[in-house]
């Protein structure tokens, strides 16, 4: 058997390793993508404080701590059985609609733009943000500055500072805020519904005005026939912050629902020898191997799978551009996973209408925003949807609130399987009978999980800051044909 | 500032003028064991920093000096170095290259440039690239970005201490970023050549 080794040196938010293993014939017989864990955060955090946590998980990714700080408060909740009041409940979901409308706007300008707006062929050196300033307009990159900015600020307003907010505690928040923070918050909202349209309007005259593109999104490279999980409210709609966890078949059907901390009855984690993440899937159905249909339990979750589990979007102008993406795209589900470049879009907008009507609240600004625990702490689970997929924490504490025991199921960890399963068939398209189309082999594996959003790691911004991606393609007596790589050795 | 219409394009990277202050910042996640090296150092930093006389002799003790601690990088790193003329990163560094504690003293331009760059987080652009784009959107980013790295190992085991060796090396770290400000602040602002200051060392990719 060939063996095409895709081994990264250094890291960056972590890294992936990648091995490619062809058979007899030159073809790509597996795939497997390996991603180093961050070890001991478990033992980090047993032996301390409960009420520490929505702060301790903010350090655990660079990436998303506002929603490690949501999944934390809210398990810390659970913890201590106390329901925070709605004016708290609203506030954190004001918040998380803020770092929402920010984190999706920055991945798809400066990640999953360059791509279509500078087209996946480019050269690697225009493939970038600056490359979309330079072809849109410096307008643009002004404009997606300002679309950060303004979540950066809602954060601050709400979370006490930029990026790793410090206010949710068990109960509710240490702070509410003022008649004129709250119209700050709202006319920024207004600001980024209509930049949100004007992102749909680019996307949708730059990617669905262009044949090529189309046939690119839904073309089979990147389809996968999955199961598809998301936090729906009691009317089925798409929300980040709470509600019961939806479960829909490939064939659109809905599989279940269930109340988030009954999540061990309905998720599973399949080990494999050659790596040290686990991969979830759905209990109810079965491990089947890295396999799409009825019959896998693998299941994705992401804003296309949210879009996928969902009846609908609670805001109206996003429920219009949902309707939009299924008349589309040819009806529910979606399996094709570029679209989740356009779903990740309408939560941007849904995220940017949600502010402007949280924010328009008359409970908004109400000064009963934390209620005191009084019972005894035990164990809870808080899980959000966090920009790249569904995030779970579950704690458990002695009476005194001090943890004995932490587990985590964070966004991409979720998405491991179809991420392994995309880059198998990106694989699959540039090698054919011993042939290895080396050129675009880096940016087809890039594509193939950049729709995904993952995060490999966590918050370390090691220099010198790349992550690294070493192929090297062997026959079947295993000697080395071609090596394939970037910022590595 | 906050009338109907009033968030127009631009506003958000021109509305703070430049300062003559000095920014030095310790980068990377504090829990991941040596990767919070450039914290710990900066804290060394600043708690010298307010402890000693304005003529102690330090270099550049007389101009002002702020201090940040962050978990970040590309745009976001960016919009916090915006309105100042100096800035100094202070961060962990895996060359693999020499021993785990030296200290490597560069300049932001030293760093291979990656062009691609979506590889350079899994969800941001570089460092580089995003002071382009800001400088671009007309904001007012640092003349001279100096980065002072310690060589790390043990940063993917989340810990609160760091290793012996990245431990030892901590003065060094400070003494090579009093180095900076020596330089920063002996540079007559016309000659501010950033080619002339850098020790850059051959052990980058």
């Amino acid at each position: 058997m060939q063996k095409i080794s895709i081994d990264p040196i250094t890291r960056l938010e972590g890294h992936g390793k990648i091995d490619i293993f062809l058979d007899e014939e030159g073809n790509v017989a597996n795939t497997y993508f390996q991603i180093p864990e961050l070890r001991g955060f478990e033992r980090f955090c047993v032996g301390r404080p409960v009420e520490e946590m929505p702060l301790l998980t903010n350090r655990i990714c660079g990436v998303c701590p506002e929603a490690h700080h949501m999944a934390a408060a809210k398990a810390a909740d659970a913890v201590y059985k106390v329901d925070p009041p709605p004016t708290a409940k609203k506030l954190r979901e004001l918040l998380y609609s803020g770092f929402f409308f920010t984190d999706h706007t920055t991945h798809f300008y400066a990640l999953a733009g360059p791509d279509f707006v500078m087209g996946p062929d480019a050269p690697v050196a225009q493939r970038n943000i600056l490359g979309v300033i330079h072809k849109v307009g410096l307008e643009i990159g002004g404009k997606v500055i300002q679309a950060r900015k303004f979540g950066h600020k809602i954060v601050e307003i709400i979370g006490g500072r930029k990026i790793h907010p410090c206010t949710s505690i068990p109960g509710g928040l240490t702070k509410g805020i003022t008649e004129e923070e709250r119209k700050e918050i709202e006319e920024m909202g207004r600001w980024g519904v209509e930049f949100a349209l004007f992102s749909l309007k680019l996307f949708n005259d730059i990617v669905l005005g262009n044949k090529e593109y189309v046939d690119l999104i839904l073309g089979d490279i990147y389809t996968h026939r999955t199961y598809s999980i998301g936090l729906v409210d009691e009317r089925n709609r798409v929300n980040f912050y709470d509600g019961m966890a939806s479960v829909v078949d490939p064939e659109g059907e809905r599989l279940g629902k269930y109340a988030t901390p009954e999540y061990v009855d309905w998720i599973a984690e399949h080990v494999e020898p050659w790596t040290y993440l686990k991969f979830p899937y759905l209990k109810k159905v079965g491990w089947k191997g890295f396999v799409d249909g009825m019959d896998s339990g693998v299941y994705f979750s992401t804003p296309l799978a949210r879009l996928n589990a969902a009846d609908g979007m609670a805001t109206p102008l996003a429920q219009e551009q949902y309707q939009k993406f299924y008349e589309t795209l040819g009806g529910k589900p979606v399996h094709q996973r570029l679209a989740t470049h356009w779903a990740r879009l309408i939560e941007v907008l849904y995220a940017a209408e949600r502010i402007v009507e949280l924010s328009t609240d008359p409970e908004i600004t109400g000064r009963d925003f934390h209620r005191v625990p009084t019972e005894t702490p035990t164990e809870g689970v808080g899980t959000v949807e966090a920009p790249r997929g569904h995030l779970t924490h579950h704690y458990k504490t002695d009476e005194r609130g001090i943890l004995t025991e932490v587990n985590l199921i964070v966004g991409t960890t979720n998405n491991y399987a179809p991420i392994s399963m995309s880059i198998k068939k990106a694989a699959e398209n540039l090698i054919k009978k011993g042939k290895v189309v080396t050129e675009p082999m880096l940016n087809m594996v890039e594509m193939a999980f950049r729709a995904y959003d993952p995060c490999f790691g966590c918050a370390a911004h090691t220099l010198p800051g790349q992550m690294p991606l070493k192929i090297t393609i062997r026959d079947a007596k295993g000697e080395t044909v071609e090596v394939v790589k970037q910022y590595c050795e | 500032m906050k009338t109907q219409n009033s968030y127009q394009v631009g506003q958000a990277v021109d509305d703070i003028a430049i300062q003559p202050g000095i920014l030095i910042i310790g980068l990377g996640n504090p829990i991941l064991g040596d990767d919070g090296a450039g914290w710990k150092i900066v804290e060394a930093i600043e708690r010298e920093w307010k402890t000693v006389d304005l003529d102690s002799g330090i270099p550049g003790r007389s101009k002002p000096v702020q201090f940040e601690y962050l978990s970040l990088g590309g745009l976001s790193l960016m919009e916090n170095m915006i309105g100042f003329e100096n800035v100094i990163l202070v961060d962990a560094i895996v060359t693999h290259k020499q021993p785990v504690g030296s200290i490597i003293r560069l300049r932001l331009e030293d760093l291979p440039h990656q062009t691609a760059n979506h590889l350079a987080s899994a969800h941001d652009v570089s460092l580089q690239n995003a002071v382009e784009m800001g400088r671009k959107l007309g904001a007012s980013l640092p003349s001279n970005i100096f980065i002072v790295a310690i060589e790390s190992r043990q940063v993917y085991d989340f810990s609160d201490q760091l290793s012996p060796q990245v431990e030892a090396g901590i003065p060094a770290a400070v003494e090579a970023v009093f180095e900076c400000l020596q330089e920063i602040t002996s540079i007559p602002p016309q000659e501010k050549d950033c080619s002339k200051i850098s020790n850059k060392q051959e052990i980058l990719p």
